[in-house]
């Protein structure tokens, strides 16, 4: 197992208490197994079959960590000294006995501890291997030396014997009860918690080795053949160690070793058993050799069924493991934001199913850079068997590019989970795509999020928009858009809702006759081919016998499939304002008309008495030539002719008269600018005329024409040129002038000079205004009823002093469209 | 008859008007000249043949009533009658305060133009200016 991080586990505390529980234990269990030792002797021969002291502290020595190894020395003293003084002589010995037992645990621990990854396990062939030979040859071989040199020094007696017996009961039981007691503590586990079979079978193996042991080292009946040699009935025990070392793994093998040699060492004792025939001396060594020849290739051979059962189980746990991976992985491919939710509970649940985890809960981390619970599963309580450890709890950082999403938090039934090696990288991995998951539900919340803020604001919009696909039919509408639809009486292209063709529709009412469908079909087909970026107009539309005016705007839609979107917005109160807006226009440009010509009655009546005066004149001399008698029929030809010429020349001053005059509606027509300036001029002869005033008229030929009202703008040359007379006033100054100029920059330009004094400094705006005027017998309304004439041509006027003296007054208005200047 | 008729003059800048004039006083029996303009009659009129100026007031460029002053400036008194197609109150009280024989708003009736041309012709002979 892979040493985890400090952060995920809570280890409890080895406390002092337990320290001192396990130096006791180690005491006593040194005190017991020599007193055993002593009771395994032959009372023949001064060493045991087994000598268990030994093989308790190499056992102590491999499950404890080497800074507590001081502690177990101290502790052993005592039981040492209790076991050894009044049995051993001299005293001296009990202390060199005392040094060589711990040497042998000594060099054995060091001898595993130095080569094997894992001390105390011996579940792998070349752990059982570093076992045998590092505790269970090298160290007994190398303190038996130590021990017979100290024996015979101190006691006397055959070195290589004392030497001999000292190894192979060393060797026998460092391999077997060294091996029963650190694989005790970790198979014991397995073994409360295996199923009901697995421990009535090992029951049964018990009882059958108990049994076939007896009848080998015990039985001495008329029922055993006396011819049949006691080592080949031994053979009896070879299928029994096989089906502990193949079926329990090695933690039995040398457990049934261990009964094994009990027995074979009671046996041995009471000249029963394979070896009776031999002296008592040789007897021991020949069971010794044969129980450790036995025990070694069976101990490996336990070590090797574990290992290759052990890598089949971790293989099939891990694909077991992949296979919930793929499964967990192709779950958040291909998931809507609302599946996410189950897919995860599911996920959590397999997760804590498949590793019987307690309780699994997934955290998110909130903007608050809080932890919220967002989704659990809890195992149910009856599934897991209460472990010898308390439950664990341990969180895992959910990540998705870098970035803290939440947490999964997990409470493990017992620690470490028995399930599987690597399991904390396993759930590592499914925490990753647990990330994923989460970073993908929370990006398509802030799409749906986003998505709901665009329809909410679709759907607060009053003008009704529609949105067609490439080609032109109606793939999405806004909810002013369906009410709009549902209202009754209404039928127009404007009505239709989601899956009609919208193109068609206004394509049909063109056939019927709709003035305006045909341009509004061919623009909706120009935007949706791509033709025109935008496309825009306003249309009458009758609707419950009221003409409504419905603005109506196409623009291409920005994706790549085409389409264009329509908006509606309804323009009826705002054109019928402009219409009452027109209208008012007309009637003040009227009002200001007629009352600018009751200006001009002095002069008019000076254009028209001109003519007058002459006809009278002519038609008077004709009759008193007539009176007298005189017939010059010529002379009379060519006062008639006068007559008729003055006559005309009247007609024309009351027809310009009347044209000012008379109110109607505004028509527009191309107009040439030059011509209407002249006629206006002629109006103004007779006035111009009474205030000695010269007109200068600087035209530019070829000017373009513009489209327009006649009668409004000569209202404007009108007004400008009588501000103009005024402001030229009646004073002595003999050389008085008014320029009168046309030009043609980008649009057709007026302007009206005078030779007065010039505006005010502030006022050049401010003259436009209604009511502005600096003449007591003026309205001031003359230049504002321009300005508005003006504007609704779609021009500009405005006014600026000259350089030397004077005013001008300009006004620019845009060419006819299909007027180009030559 | 032809012989001893009174010459009169006629000032005005319409064409029409002067033609007008010009064959009502002929048909009174005076002989007449017309003149277009106040610069026109300086240039050509012999005012010591005059026996009345048919003058109109409103005239392009130098007009009727300054005419009539630069004539009495230059020594010459020639019984004047003042025509207007802009009847001004203002003007006729200095026209007449300069001696004028009459004042004729536009349109005037034949009666009204000869009965002040008469009047003119009838005055005593034009002394020399005092």
């Amino acid at each position: 197992m892979p040493p985890a991080p400090r952060w995920w586990w809570r280890q409890p505390d080895e406390g002092l208490a337990r320290v001192a529980g396990t130096a006791v234990l180690v005491a006593v269990a040194y005190y017991v197994g020599a007193r055993l030792g002593f009771l395994l002797q032959s009372p023949s021969v001064p060493t045991s079959v087994l000598w268990p002291p030994n093989a308790i502290l190499t056992a102590t020595l491999l499950l404890t960590p080497v800074r507590r190894w001081w502690i177990w020395v101290l502790a052993v003293i005592p039981a040492h000294l209790c076991v050894q003084v009044g049995v051993v002589h001299p005293p001296s010995l009990i202390a060199a006995l005392f040094v060589t037992n711990w040497s042998e645990a000594v060099i054995a621990a060091v001898g595993v501890r130095l080569f094997s990854d894992a001390p105390a396990r011996f579940d792998t062939l070349r752990r059982m291997a570093i076992f045998i030979v590092a505790a269970g040859l090298v160290a007994p071989f190398v303190s038996s030396f130590v021990d017979a040199a100290a024996v015979t020094a101190l006691r006397g007696g055959d070195y290589s014997v004392i030497w001999r017996t000292r190894f192979f009961s060393n060797v026998l039981t460092e391999l077997t009860l060294a091996s029963v007691i650190v694989m005790a503590l970790d198979s014991g586990r397995q073994w409360l918690t295996a199923a009901h079979e697995r421990r009535s079978e090992s029951a049964v193996l018990a009882s059958v080795l108990f049994a076939v042991g007896l009848i080998i080292f015990g039985a001495d009946g008329p029922w055993i053949p006396a011819d049949l040699p006691r080592s080949t009935l031994a053979l009896l025990l070879l299928p029994v160690l096989l089906w502990a070392a193949v079926k329990f793994g090695p933690a039995s093998a040398s457990l049934s070793l261990l009964l094994v040699t009990a027995l074979a060492t009671w046996g041995a004792h009471h000249g029963r058993g394979p070896f009776a025939t031999l002296p008592a001396a040789d007897r021991v060594i020949a069971l010794q050799i044969s129980l450790i020849m036995v025990a070694i290739p069976l101990l490996c051979l336990a070590a090797v069924v574990g290992e290759r059962r052990r890598a089949q189980t971790a293989l099939n746990d891990r694909l077991q493991f992949e296979a919930l991976l793929a499964r967990l992985s192709s779950t958040f491919v291909r998931l809507t934001a609302e599946e996410i939710d189950a897919a995860i509970r599911s996920c959590l649940a397999q997760l804590g199913e498949f590793f019987d985890f307690q309780r699994v809960a997934l955290f998110r981390l909130s903007d608050a850079d809080e932890f919220s619970e967002w989704h659990a599963w809890q195992g149910a309580a009856s599934a897991f068997a209460p472990g010898p450890s308390p439950p664990l709890s341990f969180e895992v950082p959910l990540l998705a590019r870098g970035h803290r999403l939440g947490k999964l938090a997990i409470e493990t039934g017992t620690a470490p989970p028995l399930r599987s090696d690597g399991w904390i990288s396993r759930v590592t991995m499914i925490a990753d795509i647990l990330g994923s998951a989460l970073a993908k539900k929370e990006a398509e919340d802030a799409v749906r999020a986003s998505e709901s803020m665009k329809s909410a604001i679709l759907a607060s919009l009053t003008t009704r928009v529609a949105v067609l696909d490439r080609a032109g039919r109606i793939i999405e509408v806004n909810e002013a858009w369906k009410r709009h639809a549902s209202e009754p009486g209404v039928d127009s292209p404007t009505m239709i809702g989601i899956d009609a063709d919208y193109l068609a529709c206004w394509r049909r009412a063109s056939r019927e006759g709709d003035a305006y469908a045909e341009a509004v079909a061919e623009g909706i087909g120009e935007v949706l081919g791509g033709v025109c970026l935008a496309f825009s107009v306003e249309f009458p539309c009758r609707s419950n016998g009221h003409e409504r005016w419905w603005a109506l705007s196409v623009v291409p839609l920005s994706r790549p499939e085409g389409g264009a979107v329509v908006s509606q917005a309804e323009v009826t109160e705002r054109r019928n304002t402009e219409i009452d807006a027109q209208r008012m226009r007309q009637e003040l440009a009227h009002f200001t008309r007629t009352s600018t010509m009751g200006e001009l009655t002095a002069s008019l009546a000076h254009e028209l008495n001109q003519p007058l005066t002459a006809i009278l004149a002519n038609a008077q001399a004709a009759r008193r030539s007539l009176d007298a008698g005189l017939t010059d029929v010529e002379e009379l030809r060519a006062i008639l002719s006068d007559i008729v010429d003055d006559d005309r020349r009247a007609g024309e001053v009351i027809h310009r008269l009347r044209d000012m005059m008379v109110k109607r509606e505004p028509e527009s027509l191309p107009l040439d600018l030059n011509l209407l300036l002249v006629d206006v001029i002629k109006l103004l002869t007779s006035d111009l005329l009474i205030h000695n005033i010269t007109i200068v008229t600087e035209l530019t030929a070829d000017l373009p024409l513009v489209q327009g009202d006649r009668v409004q703008l000569q209202q404007v040359v009108l007004n400008l040129l009588l501000n103009a007379i005024d402001a030229t006033g009646d004073g002595a100054n003999k050389d008085r002038t008014i320029t009168v100029r046309t030009e043609w920059l980008d649009s057709v330009h007026v302007s009206v000079s005078d030779e007065g004094h010039g505006l005010g400094s502030g006022t050049h705006d401010l003259v436009f205004q209604p009511f502005f005027t600096t003449k007591p017998t003026g309205m001031g309304m003359g230049l504002a009823v321009a300005r508005s004439i003006i504007e609704a041509h779609g021009g500009l006027i405005w006014a600026t002093d000259n350089p030397t003296r004077g005013a001008t007054f300009h006004f620019a208005v845009p060419a006819q469209q299909s007027s180009s200047r030559a | 008859m032809i012989e001893d008729a009174k010459v009169v003059f006629v000032v005005d800048d319409d064409h029409s008007v002067r033609r007008g004039l010009e064959r009502l006083l002929r048909t009174a029996g005076y002989r007449v000249t017309t003149f277009v303009s106040a610069r026109d009659f300086l240039e050509r009129a012999d005012c010591a043949q005059a026996a009345c100026l048919v003058l109109d007031i409103r005239m392009p460029g130098q007009n009727g009533l300054d005419l009539y002053e630069a004539l009495l400036d230059g020594g010459y008194r020639i019984p004047t009658v003042f025509i207007t197609g802009h009847a001004d109150l203002l003007m006729a009280a200095r026209a007449m305060k300069l001696g004028a024989v009459d004042f004729l708003p536009k349109v005037f009736d034949d009666e009204a133009l000869l009965t002040a041309v008469r009047a003119a012709v009838d005055e005593p002979p034009p002394t020399a200016a005092s």
